[in-house]
């Protein structure tokens, strides 16, 4: 199997209040903030992974697995870590965000697509920078392949994947056929979430979130193929969609008070805030 | 072109300031950037979950096996071998920034990685032969073997020349038999760098460095030592029963030992110094947070002026100790030839900026300091080791002193064949110091300006380069004044050296700091370098205050006095005096 892993730069949740806006409100500052991999997409990546080997010799590749970004040169850093921790090669679209939309995205991921003909297209089902959802459908969309959203497990089986979608009360469970674009939930990297062909039935991951390099892969992946595209040729002159109209910060949270009991809280509620 | 053989600190106790040699300071290139960023990356994922084992192993004073195999697997043991024996191939610079973060996590582990390629399996990598390398590295890249260094013995610790061990002809191969103290991963490892006796030569001992290996007969090991910290990692007694140890196992020259232990301390000195760093930051996390959080008389106690001069001088103390362990590791890496005076000052003043930090972080946080539940009470158990291992700071600065001042001898030719084997045979090199000593002064009066001033350094900074400049000028006159003082004795005075020692470690770190800050300034600029060209000052003034103290005390102190308090107490063996 083939299979091709989106991934997107995103600044380090954690470091959120490091966040700045200029007084021009025209942009985000991204000075200082540190960058990582939106973790959606490193879920798709342990599932590109785990779809591609027996769970038993996780270090055997039985398949291909490519890992995409769209950013400057920086995320090459990104790339290299996906490349230590399993995939085999890795594109970058060379690019900065600020000249990016999910319709520009998802037009660039196509191209690629049917350059590189994977049976499968995993990413994040979002991205915790924007929060947007967005890129893994227009994608299916553009290419007009079935797609399966918020995926919580996968099986593979013959010619296709059946996949277990969390939904509000349940579980839909949908049976797509190859080629198909996926977008992955937190939920995939459970030990039992996702099943190759190739790993026996009742096989448990010993952890239960993504894996990482160890050392010495991290210098072999110096020595995969990393092939860098500029944009324009991907998506010949098509221009942002979407524009950012101003920036702002959210207005800063009024402290809480402490309540003294159940009745007091149901007062506040009521009266204060206004939410029952 | 750079000229690698200067020596920055022997230079420096001439009057003469080479600072091409500290200047730029080290940057990484993008490359080797990359491959920290992902190191660190698995290094947190690999050990940030374990925090809570860390504390039970420190506890049952054991790391489990299946651990150890993880770490294996993970490629922890390779970190300095080269790429074409399975290793990551990391010079001194990358591994110590990745003992650094290995430390961030848990003391035990760094020991357990740092034990093995520091000083463990060193010798191999600086003397081995490309049969010896070629059959071992590729195993200790993996793990499969890992590495111990077996010097000390129970009456021979920096005092190599009183080792016991011996190791005797027998064939065309050798005889070890002895017994080692103290080992690190002694219970671990595979593979030993082994220091004994081969014979001797006008009473003074030949020894010998030895590769023998865990499976040959008549090795044993004693029981896991019960320790203070470093609980996790595996210390132990090696036995060597009669063990046939083929010639071909020789590391370096026969009757060289002496040199190859030196050569491999002072090669993995930046590991013990990454080390240190790890654990000052990991402690400037807790005291921040726990400063930040802990209200006292209805205030932050972050708002006290003596919890803000805690943790500013840690910050100080750890920039400055990260400043001088990257400059050791930029001087080993650049092929420096004679660098063994800056890495036992990097080794003295990151193992005591640590314990200084340790104790302050546990006193930030009062009683609860002193809990198990804390992490303060392990850090300071875990830090104490590092001013005693690799080297005592009382030898080193014995060490620092000494070598400095042959360093000196050495530059006046006419003295130069009795002086240089000061250090080797310091009691007959000496007897010709009183000579050197009426010559020193007019060798340092007659230095060109120009070489005893900074003129790579931003004039921003002109203040700190100053004060570094004239305590340059008072090293120089230190030096001599403490040879014309005591001459031939100066190797029995102690104090004396101490404090040359510690005016040479101050101005070492000092210079190291205003090279750091000064590249700073340029790549940040004036604005953005602000708090770093503070740390600068703050450490400057100190510095400044600290020497001129120092070389105050060298004509008069109470060396004596307090000598013979101590020779009283010995004499009595207790405290002798009682009101009741």
């Amino acid at each position: 199997m083939k299979i091709l892993v989106a991934l997107k730069r995103v600044a380090d949740p954690a470091n959120h209040n490091k966040v700045k806006i200029p007084a021009a409100g025209d942009k985000i500052d991204t000075a200082g903030l540190e960058w990582q991999i939106n973790p959606f997409d490193l879920y798709a990546l342990e599932t590109a992974l785990r779809l591609t080997e027996d769970g038993k010799a996780p270090k055997t590749r039985l398949g291909e697995v490519v890992a995409v970004t769209l950013g400057p040169a920086e995320t090459e850093t990104n790339l290299r870590s996906a490349l230590a921790t399993g995939a085999d090669r890795a594109i970058r679209v060379d690019t900065t965000d600020d000249a990016l939309d999910g319709r520009l995205v998802a037009a660039a991921l196509q191209k690629l697509v049917e350059e590189e003909k994977p049976d499968l297209v995993l990413m994040g089902k979002q991205v915790v920078d924007g929060e947007n959802n967005y890129v893994g459908q227009a994608l299916a969309e553009l290419l007009d392949w079935p797609m399966a959203t918020f995926a919580a497990t996968i099986k593979e089986e013959a010619g296709g994947l059946l996949v277990g979608r969390e939904v509000d009360g349940g579980v839909s469970t949908l049976r797509v056929k190859f080629p198909a674009v996926v977008t992955v939930d937190l939920r995939i990297v459970a030990p039992d979430s996702v099943r190759s062909s190739k790993t026996a039935e009742g096989f448990k991951y010993p952890y239960e979130e993504v894996r990482f390099a160890p050392l010495p892969a991290i210098m072999q992946a110096k020595k995969k193929p990393l092939a860098v595209k500029k944009l324009a040729d991907l998506v010949g002159g098509a221009t942002l969609s979407s524009k950012y109209v101003k920036f702002e910060a959210p207005p800063a949270r009024k402290a809480g008070v402490k309540v003294k009991d159940v009745q007091e809280l149901v007062q506040k509620l009521a009266t204060e805030a206004k939410a029952i | 072109m750079v000229d690698t053989s200067v020596s920055f600190m022997s230079s420096l106790c001439m009057g003469i300031i080479e600072e091409q040699v500290l200047i730029p300071y080290p940057a990484m290139a993008a490359e080797q950037k990359e491959t920290l960023h992902g190191v660190i990356d698995s290094v947190k994922q690999l050990l940030g979950p374990r925090a809570e084992d860390f504390r039970k192993w420190d506890r049952a004073g054991e790391m489990p096996a299946a651990f150890v195999e993880e770490l294996k697997q993970f490629g922890l043991f390779g970190l300095v071998i080269p790429e074409e024996f399975g290793g990551m191939g990391f010079k001194s610079a990358s591994y110590a920034r990745t003992l650094q973060e290995i430390a961030k996590y848990d003391a035990s582990v760094a020991v357990t990685v740092g034990a093995h390629s520091s000083i463990g399996m060193r010798g191999l990598l600086l003397f081995g032969t490309p049969e010896q390398k070629q059959r071992y590295l590729p195993k200790l890249a993996t793990g499969e073997m890992i590495a111990a260094f077996a010097l000390t013995e129970a009456g021979a610790g920096s005092d190599a020349a009183a080792l016991k061990t011996r190791a005797e002809r027998d064939g065309d191969g050798w005889v070890l038999t002895g017994n080692k103290l103290w080992i690190t991963n002694g219970g671990i490892a595979d593979f030993f760098t082994v220091f004994a006796r081969t014979g001797e030569l006008e009473g003074k001992p030949h020894i010998t460095a030895f590769i023998v290996t865990r499976d040959m007969p008549g090795v044993s090991v004693g029981t896991h030592e019960d320790k203070m910290g470093l609980r996790a990692s595996s210390t132990t007694t090696v036995h060597f029963d009669g063990v046939r140890v083929p010639a071909e196992n020789v590391l370096g020259e026969e009757n060289k030992g002496f040199k190859v232990a030196m050569a491999i301390l002072n090669n993995g000195r930046t590991g013990l110094g990454g080390g240190a760093i790890g654990a000052m930051k990991k402690l400037i996390e807790h005291s921040t947070k726990y400063a930040n959080e802990r209200k006292t008389f209805g205030k932050s106690i972050r708002e006290y002026g003596m919890i803000k001069l805690k943790v500013g001088q840690m910050v100080v103390d750890c920039y400055a100790t990260e400043a001088a362990v990257e400059m050791v590791a930029a001087l080993i890496d650049g092929g420096y030839e004679d660098y063994a005076v800056e890495a036992a000052i990097s080794k003295v003043f990151a193992s005591e900026a640590l314990w200084h930090t340790a104790d302050e972080a546990l006193q930030i946080a009062g009683g609860n300091g002193y809990m198990c539940e804390y992490p303060y009470e392990r850090m300071i158990r875990d830090a104490r080791i590092n001013r005693i291992f690799e080297g005592t700071n009382e030898i080193l600065r014995l060490f620092i002193a000494l070598t400095a001042m042959n360093d000196v001898g050495s530059q006046l030719k006419e003295l130069s064949s009795s002086m240089r084997g000061l250090f080797d045979d310091p009691i007959k090199g000496f007897g010709v110091l009183r000579q050197y000593a009426l010559k020193h002064a007019s060798l340092v009066t007659g230095i060109p300006r120009a070489r005893s001033r900074f003129t790579l350094v931003s004039p921003e900074l002109h203040e700190a380069t100053t004060v570094f400049e004239e305590l340059t000028r008072h090293l120089a006159a230190a030096v001599d004044r403490i040879l014309r003082k005591h001459g031939r004795n100066i190797i029995g005075k102690q104090l004396a050296s101490r404090r040359l020692a510690n005016i040479m470690i101050d101005l070492f770190v000092l210079a190291c700091v205003i090279s750091r800050v000064n590249a700073s300034l340029a790549a940040l600029g004036a604005e953005k370098a602000a708090k770093e060209v503070d740390i600068l000052k703050v450490f400057s003034g100190q510095v400044e205050r600290r020497v001129k103290h120092a070389f105050g005390l060298i004509d008069i102190n109470d060396d004596e006095l307090i000598k013979g308090l101590a020779d009283h107490a010995f004499d009595a063996e207790k405290f002798s005096w009682d009101n009741v």
